[in-house]
Order: structure tokens, then sequence, then C-alpha cells
């Protein structure tokens, strides 16, 4: 689904040749600074590479609309930002920036419990905490159903037992709507426990793994 | 009407006294702005002066080249310190404020002078003092307008990112960003406004009335100048944002602040 080919980012970042499959979940590990984050935001054409190229779908990313390319290959990235309102209006708020009507406050609350929250919709967002707003955060994301989804760190707020069923059901969720996932994370456990397919970037070297 | 009282340089010194007045509250205060209080008053006085003598000259001898270049001067003047104020804007974006900075002060100008007022512009009585206060004003706009965009992008970093990460567009992300800071902008010019005419008479009136003018004219005369600065932040603070955005991503859809 995804290839890189002889891929650089500013001249610190050099990528081996990766190959992404369709349809899986990839965990893409390594210690910081190895441009984990920055690989995500090269698939999604956030931004561009210094040299070489990235290919979706055997087609180059720079050959893509780049905006429809961020709607199908949607990047939940870190830095999860909630407008300072009620999570009902967040959908809807994320939803007029792209264009959709909202969706109804069942699918929203249906959403919501994937990512583990359960609480009113008219929570205002300002009294959560850290990790329920990053869970809302991508909530708001997989409702916009991308055919890629790249989550940036989704558990580093959680504990083991959230994170464990955020993912669960995360995975459940893709696999039945064929969503393809590639996760960053630093977390061992869950990487054994959920990844399909592990890539570990390291100084120049890209370990590959299986499950 | 009576005829304004000149002041003499004896009777004009004392008001320098409010300005120890003001010294002695810094010093007491422990404001350590006591060196900008020099300087600004003497910069204020020797720039006045300066400003009196050639006004003088320009007036007695009006000659189109002196009102031309006075307006280059001024506009030149107004571009060079909302940029001075506004450095980490791109260069694009910094053409894109001295050209709407330039043709909106310029164009409300001559509507005013020649249209309203019906004289010629090369007529420095009317266009030197009436281009001063509109492109001064818009200056303060762009200036302040510029500023709150360029903050609230910056500190708004994240909202911006996820924006653009889940598909929504750059025009989209930015636009609100644009009306907010023309709302900045715009909202010194309409409190000044609703409280014109009863806290203050503002200065441009005051001046007329005391050298002499019917106070009925010079109402007419700040209300007319009053709604020209409103026009020319509206326009001036609209054009650079609203054209200067667009310098802020490329053809790939990224936002590069």
């Amino acid at each position: 689904m995804f290839s890189l080919k002889n891929v650089r980012f500013k001249d610190i970042i050099r990528y081996p040749d990766i190959q992404i499959q369709q349809n899986r979940i990839t965990f893409i590990c390594g210690e910081s600074g190895y441009g984990k984050s920055t690989l995500l935001k090269l698939l999604s054409g956030a931004v561009s590479p210094d040299a070489g190229e990235v290919f979706y779908n055997d087609k180059p990313n720079a050959d893509y609309d780049p905006i429809l390319l961020r709607r199908e290959v949607l990047l939940c990235g870190q830095s999860a930002f909630l407008f300072d309102s009620s999570i009902r209006k967040n959908f809807e708020q994320y939803y007029s920036y792209r264009d959709l009507p909202a969706i109804s406050p069942e699918q929203m609350q249906m959403y919501l419990k994937i990512c583990a929250i359960d609480i009113s919709l008219d929570t205002p967002c300002t009294t959560m905490s850290g990790g329920e707003r990053h869970r809302v955060f991508i909530a708001i994301c997989l409702s916009l159903r991308p055919k890629v989804l790249l989550l940036d760190e989704p558990t580093s707020a959680l504990d083991d037992m959230t994170a464990n069923t955020v993912l669960t059901n995360i995975r459940l969720f893709c696999r039945e709507h064929k969503i393809t996932l590639i996760i960053v994370s630093h977390n061992t456990a869950l990487v054994q426990s959920y990844a399909d397919d592990t890539i570990t970037l390291s100084n120049n070297t890209c370990e590959k793994g299986t499950a | 009407m009576n005829e304004i009282v000149s002041l003499n340089i004896g009777q004009f010194a004392l008001i320098y006294l409010l300005l120890i007045v003001v010294l002695i509250i810094m010093k007491k205060c422990q404001i350590s702005q006591t060196k900008l209080l020099f300087v600004a008053s003497l910069r204020m006085t020797v720039q006045l002066v300066l400003a009196g003598l050639v006004l003088t000259y320009i007036i007695q001898n009006p000659h189109p080249i002196f009102t031309i270049s006075y307006l280059l001067l001024i506009t030149g003047f107004a571009i060079y310190m909302v940029l001075s104020r506004n450095k980490d804007i791109n260069r694009r974006f910094k053409v894109i404020v001295a050209v709407s900075l330039a043709s909106t002060g310029l164009s409300i100008v001559a509507f005013f002078i020649m249209i309203v007022v019906g004289v010629s512009l090369f007529n420095p009585q009317y266009t030197i003092p009436i281009s001063g206060m509109i492109i001064g004003n818009a200056m303060t706009g762009v200036s302040l307008g510029l500023k709150t965009f360029n903050e609230n992008i910056r500190a708004q970093r994240a909202r911006i990112d996820s924006l653009l990460n889940i598909g929504a567009t750059p025009k989209k992300i930015l636009i609100p960003f644009v009306n907010q800071a023309l709302e900045t902008a715009l909202l010194p010019t309409l409190y000044a406004m609703v409280g014109m005419g009863i806290i203050a008479l503002p200065g441009m009136m005051t001046g007329q009335i005391l050298s002499g003018t019917s106070p009925m004219t010079a109402i007419l005369y700040q209300i007319a100048i009053i709604i020209s600065i409103c026009a020319v932040t509206c326009l001036s603070v609209f054009c650079s944002l609203y054209f200067g955005y667009r310098t802020l991503y490329n053809n790939k859809q990224q936002i590069q602040i």
C-alpha cells in the first residue's frame, strides 16, 4: 500500500526503503529522534520529503490532490486539539471543517465507546483529562472513516488497561471496515499484542517483523 | 469667531512643567522608563518643530511635487513601521502588506480630498493633514491586525496541524484567524466612535475650533475623517490579511508558519 524509496527529510533523517501492507496493523517503533512521527507525516503528505519518493497505491504521493490524500490517509497526531466546547460541538466543528454534515449523537456515542469514553456528549472538553481528550480526538478521527488511519502515540496518556481496551476496539472496528492502521508507539507490550507487522527505525537501518 | 491666541515661547515652555510631574511619579513608582520619557519628549518636540517648518514652507509655496513627495514619504514610513514591528512574516506577505497599505490609504485620501472636500489632491493645506491622519490610522490598524494574526496562528499551531491532518483546506483553517485579527484591529476605532463627542472632542475638531472655524463645520470634517479612518482601517487590514494569508501555504497545501 505504501512504499518509501530513498526518502530523506531535511538532511537529518534518511529512511530505509519501507513497505507497508494494506488492511493490516503496522506498528512503527524505535528510539526518539529517528523520525517515527515524521514518517506518519510523510505518508499523509503533511510534509514532503527533501529527496526520494513516498508511494501510495503505487502512485507517488506528490501526484495526489493533497487534501484528498489527507482525507484518505488521516493522521491523528500527538497534539490532539479540541475546541473549547462540548464533545458534541467538537464533532460538529470538525465535520464542518471537512464540509460534511455532522453524524447523529448515537453514532458519536458509538465512536466514543470504541475509544472507551462513556460520558455525556454535552461534557465540556475543557474539564476532561489529557487522556480523555486524546481519546475523544481519536474517536473524531475514526468517525471520519479514512482508508488509512495513522495514530501517533495513541496510548501515551493511558493506563495499560484502558490502552488495551482502546486498541482492541479500534483493531476490531478497523478490521470490520477494512481500515489500514499504522501506529507509532513506544509501548513494547502493546506492539507485541496488536502488531501484524512492525517497522523498527534506527540509525539508517530498518528491521521488519511480522507477527 | 475669535482668532487663536498665538503662544509665545515663555508661555509655551510652561507646558513642559507637566512632564516634570510625570517624571516625579515615574521615579516614585520605580518605573525604569525615565530615559524613554526624555527621548520621547525630545523626539516629539524636534520632529514636530521640523514638521512645522516644512509645512510652513510647503503651504506658503504650494507645488504638486511637494505634496506628492509628502504623500510618498508618509506612506513609505507607514509601511516601514508596520513591517519593522512584524518582522517574522514571509517576503511575499510583506509585499502584500505594503501594496495594501499604500493602495487603500492613498485611495481613501484621494476620495476624501477630491470628491468629499472637492479640492485638488495637490492642495497641501488639505492633503497633508488629512493624509497624515488617514495613513497613520491605517498603519496602526494593519500593525495591530498583523500582530494579532501572527500571534494567534503561532499560539494555535496544534489546532492548525490537527485540522490540516484531518483534511481541512488551509483556506478554511486560516480564514477564522483573518476574521479575528480584522475584528481586533477595528475595535479601537469603533470604541472611539462610540465615545466621541461625549468623552472628548477629537483632535482635529479641537484644532479647527481653536483656530476659529465654526464648530458645525469642524464637526462635519470630524465625522468625515472618522468614517474615513474606520474605512481605511477596515480596508487596509482586510486586504493585507486576506491576500497575505495565502502566502502561508504552498501548492501541496502545507502551511508554513
